[in-house]
């Protein structure tokens, strides 16, 4: 995969991130070479290996359905960047129609 | 043929059912529904970092309840995986849910349209979490974030492109509601959100072998409103595609307040929400034991609990159509039976009175205030011949409902409504009726039969109700005839 200035749009967007030109420019050297070392990776022959996605084999760690301690809704709403007391507050996020 | 004819409607669903438990998917927070905003959450449900979800045991019983109810293969292994996206209401970054491997894979629910059963395929159900809500004010700039229904459990439900019309979008939301509330998975209530559906609209021309390009139509919370926002997208499409333009993918929003679908979102920010393995959550193993475990203990479905009010008990349709209908509806009357064998009866009396009185009190059936033994006496009381049917529904039951303690014979004794049998007390009547209208009697008996019903009233009207019918006609039969 080439690193251009297109994925580098399609991330930023994804990201929800706005990056400088510079910091363009680090990153589009920084994925190349992830990407590069990924790709000698893919040299290597996997027929037949499962790939790991858990690192060790537990299966079905579960909780009973009960209820646990809660947050207070001080403490809940403590630690946004914005809030009324009741709610998260945050830049609108639909363009309401009139 | 109306151009609109040419064209055959194919909906597939994607319904999300908000589970029934205590406490959240993947944390110990409350899921009762309306309380004070941001309240029942804890630091997994505001994704705070370094917290770990643990994933609740009833999540997975539930959705091989629903699976086993729906024929679905249970799958003895499923994994979870992260759905990302940005969006106020999502904590984490993205939504915990099941890609790869879902818990349930195919089956079907039977539905019933004009009488015709049809078999809507499922494609599979699988387990994931509610986000949180978010409130949008037009007079501020800002949105508002409750955080309480975020990581509720929910299974979704996908069908197979299966549905052909509103009507049958309809039948197939009624069936799953009715199913998920005999399974006690969830309230099925619609208005609070316990179940939404996506849908997913396409037209082809009828005969066509390919689907047409579909749009997704976002979180219809009621039924009334889902069957218009089909009505009005199908159109839509037909319009373009008669104008020579083409369908194109998307996902919709519909506005009850205007009726009309419109992108929710522009093209370019089409969703790419690069799933992966969520590695904090284990994989899910289903034994078989514990699947027949399930099945064991699975409630009687509704479309058997539909034969057997017919089978086993004779019901009509009518009746036995209106009963099965609600769980705990169905349920009164299977202990009503226990107490009274006249079926017919129990059945007419749950579906005139104690139903409606129980809606109009927004009572559940169950906290009706007469006792079951109770009201058997009652239908004794009628079927002994002892009160007049009406009489006994218009005058005995309200004051049973007032006094649940008095026995329906007392009560029909305190208000004289006891029919009489007694010969001579009938005798009386009889003779005096006849004795009041020579001409009719000699109408009569010159053939005008009809007026019996005119005696039978004028001698009910004496008696003020109480002569018992049979008896009184066969009585002035037989003086009539003499």
């Amino acid at each position: 995969m080439k690193v251009d200035k297109l994925l580098i749009s399609k991330l930023e967007k994804l990201a929800r991130l706005e990056l400088s030109g510079e910091e363009r420019e680090g990153l589009t050297k920084d994925l190349s070479s992830i990407l590069e070392m990924v790709e000698k990776l893919q040299e290597l022959d996997t027929e037949g290996v499962d790939p790991l996605v858990y690192i060790n084999e537990e299966v079905n760690i579960l909780r009973s359905d009960q209820m646990d301690k809660q947050l207070s809704q001080k403490d809940a709403l403590k630690n946004a960047p914005d809030q009324d007391g009741t709610f998260f507050r945050v830049p609108k996020v639909i363009n309401l129609k009139k | 043929m109306e151009v609109y004819d040419k064209y055959e409607t194919v909906i597939g669903l994607e319904v999300h059912v908000q589970l029934d438990t205590v406490s959240k998917a993947f944390c110990g927070d409350s899921t009762t529904f309306g309380a004070e905003p941001n309240t029942h959450v804890s630091s997994i449900s505001l994704g705070h970092p370094g917290t770990l979800p643990k994933l609740n045991e009833r999540q997975i019983e539930f959705a091989v309840r629903l699976g086993l109810a729906l024929n679905c293969e249970i799958s003895p292994v499923s994994y979870f995986d992260r759905k990302n996206y940005f969006y106020a209401d999502l904590p984490k970054g993205y939504q915990i849910t099941q890609d790869r491997l879902p818990i349930c894979i195919g089956g079907y629910l039977p539905i019933w349209v004009d009488g015709k059963e049809k078999k809507v395929r499922i494609h599979h159900i699988h387990m994931e979490e509610d986000a949180g809500k978010s409130m949008h004010d037009d007079a501020s700039p800002y949105s508002f974030i409750d955080l309480n229904r975020a990581g509720v459990p929910l299974l979704e439900v996908v069908t197979e492109p299966d549905l052909r019309s509103a009507e049958e979008v309809d039948a197939f939301m009624s069936g799953m509601r009715q199913l998920v509330q005999y399974l006690e998975v969830c309230d099925g209530n619609m208005e609070q959100g316990s179940m939404r559906c996506d849908c997913n609209v396409s037209v082809r021309l009828h005969g066509a072998e390919k689907y047409g390009e579909r749009c997704e139509i976002k979180n219809l919370n009621s039924m009334r409103y889902a069957k218009r926002a089909i009505a009005y997208e199908v159109k839509r499409q037909i319009d373009l595609l008669e104008a020579g333009g083409s369908v194109e993918q998307q996902t919709l929003n519909f506005d009850p307040g205007t009726g009309i679908t419109s992108p929710l979102r522009d093209k370019e920010d089409a969703h790419d929400y690069r799933y992966f393995p969520e590695p904090d959550l284990p994989p899910v193993v289903v034994s078989e034991e514990y699947v027949a475990d399930v099945q064991a203990n699975l409630a009687t479905l509704p479309w058997v609990m539909l034969e057997r009010l017919k089978t086993e008990f004779g019901l009509s349709d009518y009746d036995a159509d209106i009963l099965y209908g609600n769980k705990e509806v169905a349920q009164y009357f299977l202990d009503f039976t226990k107490v009274n064998q006249n079926y017919k009866a129990c059945a007419n009396l749950i579906i005139n009175k104690i139903n409606p009185y129980c809606q109009e009190h927004q009572l559940s059936i169950a906290a009706f205030p007469v006792a079951q033994k109770v009201l058997a006496q009652f239908i004794e009381l009628i079927d002994s011949g002892k009160v007049a049917s009406a009489m006994a529904y218009q005058r005995i039951l309200p004051v049973m409902i007032e006094h649940p303690e008095k026995a329906p014979l007392a009560i029909a004794e305190e208000l004289n409504l006891i029919q009489s049998t007694d010969t001579n007390f009938l005798e009386d009547l009889v003779n005096e009726v006849i004795a009041a209208h020579p001409d009719k009697v000699k109408a009569y008996q010159k053939g005008k039969k009809g007026l019996l019903g005119f005696f039978m009233g004028e001698v009910m009207k004496k008696s003020k109700g109480k002569a018992e019918p049979k008896s009184t006609n066969q009585l002035l039969r037989h003086k009539l005839e003499a």
